[in-house]
């Protein structure tokens, strides 16, 4: 021992672990920056320890997996059956939102027109096969209180009326069939009437025709119509579309405009039928007539 | 005339009856592609009860018709039973033209069904538009009308083919007694 203790390796060996015990102690004093050589060996080394790393993590992925596969199949399948919960509370949610803004809407034109009896919203049951003035069906009929010739509107504005009713469903004739004909006033003007009627030019474009519009007429684009109540088919006061682009009809006679509806009827999914109000005509046939 | 046994009666009964029950699947799941969506579409139903028409006999062919004619008239908003009466006399001609005159070839359904939908096409033109003398209304005419009845005469071929497939499983073959085949020979 005595003489291992005075031979040169020795030294060599305790010179050796001052010189690590050192470094250490310098180490120490660079306050958590790592010394030029060992950021020489992180560099060197990176690229193999970034593979050997990927390898050993694939191996531990692969026996993790090999070892603990009921558990995950288990985690799996229940976290499947919350995703399958959560999906179905989330649709119940959609459904009630979609519900409650109709109902609000419902509201609105009820504070806004006390006079108006309307029923629960009703909805698009679907459109008209190649119908090109897009006639609907709605889900609300005779056990709804919904008679023929009921004007159905969105809050936005008029849409149509009711023109076959059955029990629990009704057809629906836009305001961009020229077989419907609403008479209405500028609601900025309130002197200018005319009537809205349906055109196939118009209609192609989701749009309708106001004519029978006095020469000296003060609308103007953008001008919003509003039904003018002297039918007695439809309330007085509510919107049907606004003026797109003002004429002059073809005999010169008269001044013509494109209306563009309140609400985009070509894409409705739920509407509000109008059973009553004041003012109403009632029409004969449309009660005579139930089954 | 040929004797057939219980089992081949029973097995006869079997494939008229899904055979019948696979085609009105058909006609329901057609009425309801017709029912949705706000594009133009094919009268589905119209090839469809042509098809069914080819093959089968008088009575189910005029009900048959019949059926589907109310569907479109559901389905297009027409006066109720108008299609129906337009298809039952259709279907009733074609079966008749088919089992008398015509080969059962799908060339002869294809033109039989063109000449047919435009029939029908251009008069639920005629009566619920041109009659009227709306403003532009020829516009319908080359928008709507023609553009259905081209739409129509191509979902043809792939209800053709549909109800071929059914019928190949389905449709009972004739069998010919010795004395029939003899005959037919001479």
């Amino acid at each position: 021992m005595r003489e291992f203790l005075k031979s040169t390796r020795f030294k060599v060996l305790a010179a050796f672990i001052a010189f690590l015990v050192g470094i250490m102690i310098y180490a120490l004093t660079k306050g958590g920056y790592s010394l030029s050589g060992v950021s020489f060996i992180n560099t060197i080394t990176k690229p193999f320890r970034f593979v050997s790393n990927s390898v050993a993590m694939k191996v531990e992925s692969i026996g993790d997996k090999l070892q603990n596969s009921d558990d995950y199949y288990e985690e799996n399948q229940q976290l499947k059956k919350q995703i399958g919960e959560l999906n179905k509370q989330l649709a119940g949610y959609d459904e009630m939102k979609t519900e409650l803004e109709q109902l609000r809407k419902l509201v609105v034109i009820k504070d806004e027109h006390p006079d108006y009896v309307i029923p629960q919203p009703a909805e698009v049951l679907g459109y008209t096969a190649n119908d090109p003035f897009h006639s609907f069906t709605i889900d609300r009929g005779y056990a709804d209180d919904v008679k023929p010739y009921c004007p159905v509107a969105t809050a936005e504005g008029l849409v149509g009326i009711t023109i076959e009713v059955s029990e629990h469903s009704s057809l629906v004739r836009t305001i961009l069939s020229p077989d419907l004909s609403v008479a209405v006033v500028c609601a900025s003007t309130n002197a200018d009437f005319g009537i809205i009627e349906g055109t196939v030019l118009s209609a192609a474009n989701g749009n309708t025709k106001l004519s029978h519009l006095s020469l000296s007429n003060k609308v103007k684009k953008g001008d919003i119509m509003v039904t003018s109540g002297n039918s007695g088919l439809f309330p007085k006061g509510y919107a049907v579309g606004s003026v797109k682009e003002m004429g002059v009809e073809v005999n010169g006679l008269s001044a013509c405009a494109e209306i563009e509806p309140c609400s985009d009827i070509t894409r409705l999914s739920t509407v509000f039928v109008i059973t009553d109000f004041n003012g109403k005509e009632e029409r004969a046939d449309a009660d005579t007539n139930l089954p | 005339m040929r004797i057939r046994t219980s089992r081949e009666r029973r097995i006869l009964r079997f494939k008229t009856v899904t055979r019948w029950i696979l085609y009105y699947v058909l006609i329901l799941f057609s009425f309801a592609l017709m029912t949705s969506g706000t594009f133009l579409k094919p009268v589905l139903l119209l090839p469809l009860a042509l098809a069914i028409s080819i093959g089968n006999d008088l009575m189910g062919s005029a009900f048959t018709g019949a059926f589907c004619g109310m569907l479109i008239d559901i389905a297009c908003g027409r006066l109720f039973g108008y299609n129906a009466v337009l298809l039952t006399i259709f279907c009733v001609g074609i079966s008749l033209a088919f089992d008398l005159y015509l080969r059962s070839r799908f060339i002869n359904y294809l033109w039989v069904t063109a000449v047919v939908s435009y029939i029908q096409c251009w008069l639920d033109y005629t009566f619920y538009y041109g009659i009227w003398n709306y403003e532009d209304v020829e516009l319908i005419y080359r928008n709507t009308t023609l553009k259905v009845w081209v739409y129509t005469v191509i979902s043809s071929v792939f209800i053709y083919l549909l109800v071929k497939l059914i019928n190949h499983f389905l449709m009972p073959r004739a069998h010919l007694t010795i004395e029939e085949a003899i005959k037919t020979t001479n």
